[in-house]
């Protein structure tokens, strides 16, 4: 609760356009969001990218968030923006441009043991469909509920739970395969 | 990572699946996201976050320029408005308090004895010899330009272009 009026404090300030409020709001979110767009593309300069996009977008939006969930809202925003990353026919040229070089060019990788390991992950996570991975992606990352999930993809609540389900169960069996 | 929503799940399978298909679809969940908790996803770096914090700051100052000017544009649109009602009302106040019959302007364009005369006829006549002789120059003019007339010199010419400049003047002034 506690958690909650602070981080509705720093949505205040956000508004009032304070940059210390929006800084805080940078680093309580850069690594879920970041994590969420690598995920998705597997890529590291395109992460980057779409993250700055982010904020950039987070900053122009402020102020049209009207309450609720700002997890909701704000991967929202960064759902949008990987939507529209898929739909600009040259980035996703460059991303599979980058994927391809990715494993040998990746100078800020982490220890071998840790980035086979994320490699592992990411390889099977690209076996999924892109409507699932994206489902099961923004339920760990955003920590949405499945009724927020369900009123942002415009579905009924039982679609996406089966879908969430079918697409983990694969996974898990990928990861075990 | 926990999801915070953890505890409501079982209840939410519930309302869709009998008591045990929850169980194993709480299950299958928990498992599952235990397997992406095993595998976290690459942090981005510190200097992204630097950039980024400082493109936030960039924008801001922006912003609050552009904040300021637009208020700047209000401000002087709202003193503009102002100005132009206290013109006009100014206008009105002495328009009101002169005496009627005073008329102190007459059309700059139309000759005054045309345009306080109501013989039509008479006016259509005026005008309609003007059109004439205007016409007759013109075609004078032509005439010489094209080289028809070599007896005539360009003295000629100027003269009829002084002539019709007069007659235009003569006409506008009545």
């Amino acid at each position: 609760m506690a958690q909650d009026d602070d981080l509705a404090k720093l949505i205040i300030g956000c508004k009032d356009g304070s940059n210390e409020c929006f800084s805080q709001i940078v680093d309580m979110y850069a690594n879920r969001c970041y994590g969420y767009f690598y995920r998705l593309t597997g890529n590291h300069d395109l992460s980057d990218e779409l993250l700055s996009e982010l904020f950039v977008k987070l900053v122009e939006k402020i102020g049209s968030y009207k309450g609720g969930s700002f997890e909701g809202w704000l991967f929202r925003i960064a759902a949008n923006l990987f939507h529209d990353h898929l739909r600009g026919k040259q980035r996703r040229k460059k991303l599979i441009e980058a994927r391809q070089g990715q494993i040998e060019s990746d100078s800020r990788a982490p220890a071998k043991a840790e980035d086979e390991r994320i490699d592992r992950l990411q390889i099977q996570l690209q076996r999924l469909d892109t409507d699932t991975r994206e489902l099961i992606l923004l339920r760990y990352y955003s920590q949405m509920s499945f009724k927020e999930i369900a009123r942002m993809r415009s579905e009924p609540i039982g679609t996406t739970l089966a879908k969430a389900h079918r697409g983990l169960k694969k996974l898990r069996q990928l990861m075990e395969g | 990572m926990d999801d915070r929503n953890q505890e409501n799940l079982r209840a939410l399978l519930a309302s869709f699946f009998d008591a045990e298909q929850v169980d194993r679809y709480a299950e299958d969940f928990q498992q599952a996201e235990q397997v992406l908790h095993k595998h976290p996803a690459p942090e981005p770096d510190d200097r992204l976050i630097a950039n980024i914090k400082a493109e936030i700051a960039l924008s801001l100052s922006r912003r609050r320029v552009k904040r300021f000017r637009r208020r700047l544009y209000e401000a002087a649109g709202i003193a503009a408005a102002v100005a132009i009602l206290a013109i006009v009302s100014l206008q009105f106040s002495e328009k009101s308090t002169k005496q009627p019959g005073n008329a102190d302007y007459t059309a700059s364009l139309l000759p005054t004895a045309l345009w306080e005369s109501d013989d039509i006829a008479a006016d259509d006549a005026d005008l309609a010899v003007f059109t004439a002789e205007i016409e007759q120059i013109e075609y004078e003019i032509r005439t010489l330009e094209s080289g028809e007339d070599i007896t005539e010199n360009e003295t000629t010419v100027t003269e009829l272009e002084m002539e019709l400049a007069e007659i235009n003047t003569d006409f506008w002034k009545g």
